[in-house]
């Protein structure tokens, strides 16, 4: 029952994060098809952003299978 | 039903480090092994690139038609635009530092490409760099603002009267934050770099039970592969990444008032920008 609740639990995490990842790409490409002169910058702080909600996804996946066991 | 559940149980242990048969990381001699092998790679390029460089005629010397010492410029300017595009214009000073994370960590990633493991995938090279990168930034934040103006720029905004205990709350979640950077750094390291190695684990896997190409011995398409393009892509990624967020905890706590001030002023301005 276990694997049950946490390969759908990691399913929704995966959802919800990819959602937020797509959010980001979604702003930060129309913000750099608007102003293309500040690619350079879109870019860098899109990285940032985005890595921090890669990190969601992360902690779920190394952290929650070891707290429910 | 049973089967289902008992693989993805399996599978989710390996994913929290509890696993049974399966390898985790290099261990510890595997991890001095592939350490020696990527600061081999990256003291063997950089002595070689540093051929040219006393000659009378300056050439960039080439390996097998490869522009090592151009690849070398590269990544300076890369580092330099990253450092003083994040920091601002006292940024070029930790230039130096920046450099060495991004390519110990950007050849170790590299490995993971052509090695089953490689530093970074272990998390206990990447804690180590994030140690190292941390307490970096606290003693050039110590440096910049004197010991005890770095530790009062972990209490927030100066408050006074009975207000003092919200600051001092804030000091012990501050503290509690600077310390999980640690832990977000190598985490996210690690988890790219293994996972990557156990997608393409798990992509090859598939390829066996899909398209058995030599029945009994084991022959099967390497459908992971396909995976080494986004691989890549991850490995520069980052790199980049962990540069990019230790450039961006300097600029907090080497953050000065004057700043604005300096940046109207000290930037040149580019021909184009109107």
């Amino acid at each position: 029952m276990t694997g049950n609740v946490l390969g759908l639990g990691i399913g929704i995490a995966a959802l919800g994060v990819g959602i937020g990842l797509g959010l980001i790409g979604y702003g930060a490409m129309g913000g750099m098809a608007r102003q293309p002169e500040a690619i350079g910058k879109l870019q860098v702080n899109m990285l940032i952003a985005l890595a921090f909600v890669e990190l969601v996804f992360l902690l779920t996946v190394f952290i929650v299978p070891g707290s429910l066991r | 039903m049973e089967v289902w559940i008992g693989t993805s149980t399996s599978w989710l242990a390996a994913a929290g480090e509890h696993g049974g048969k399966e390898h985790h990381g290099p261990g510890f001699w595997g991890l001095v092994f592939y350490i020696g092998l990527v600061l081999a790679i990256l003291f063997g390029l950089m002595s070689f690139a540093k051929t040219g460089l006393k000659s009378r005629v300056f050439t960039k010397p080439t390996l097998f038609g490869l522009p090592v010492l151009g690849a070398f410029e590269q990544i300076y300017l890369f580092i330099e635009q990253l450092c003083v595009g994040t920091i601002g214009a006292h940024g070029r000073k930790y230039v130096v530092m920046i450099m060495v994370f991004w390519m110990l960590v950007f050849f170790s990633n590299l490995v993971a490409l052509f090695f089953p493991t490689a530093p970074t995938a272990d998390l206990s090279f990447n804690l180590g760099l994030a140690l190292v990168s941390i307490g970096y930034v606290q003693w050039e934040g110590i440096k910049a603002n004197g010991l005890f103006g770095h530790f009062r720029h972990f209490a927030g905004p100066k408050l006074g009267g009975m207000l003092i205990l919200i600051s001092l709350i804030i000091f012990v979640i501050e503290i509690i934050s600077e310390l999980m950077k640690n832990v977000s750094l190598s985490l996210r390291l690690y988890g790219n770099i293994d996972g990557g190695h156990r997608a393409a684990d798990a992509m090859n896997e598939l390829g066996k039970n899909i398209i058995p190409l030599g029945g009994d011995t084991g022959l099967s398409i390497p459908i992971g592969a396909f995976l080494m393009p986004i691989k890549l892509l991850t490995c520069v990624v980052q790199a980049m990444i962990f540069c990019l967020l230790t450039c961006v905890y300097l600029s907090l706590v080497t953050h000065h008032e004057d700043e604005h001030h300096e940046e109207g002023h000290g930037q040149p301005v580019p021909a184009g920008a109107h």
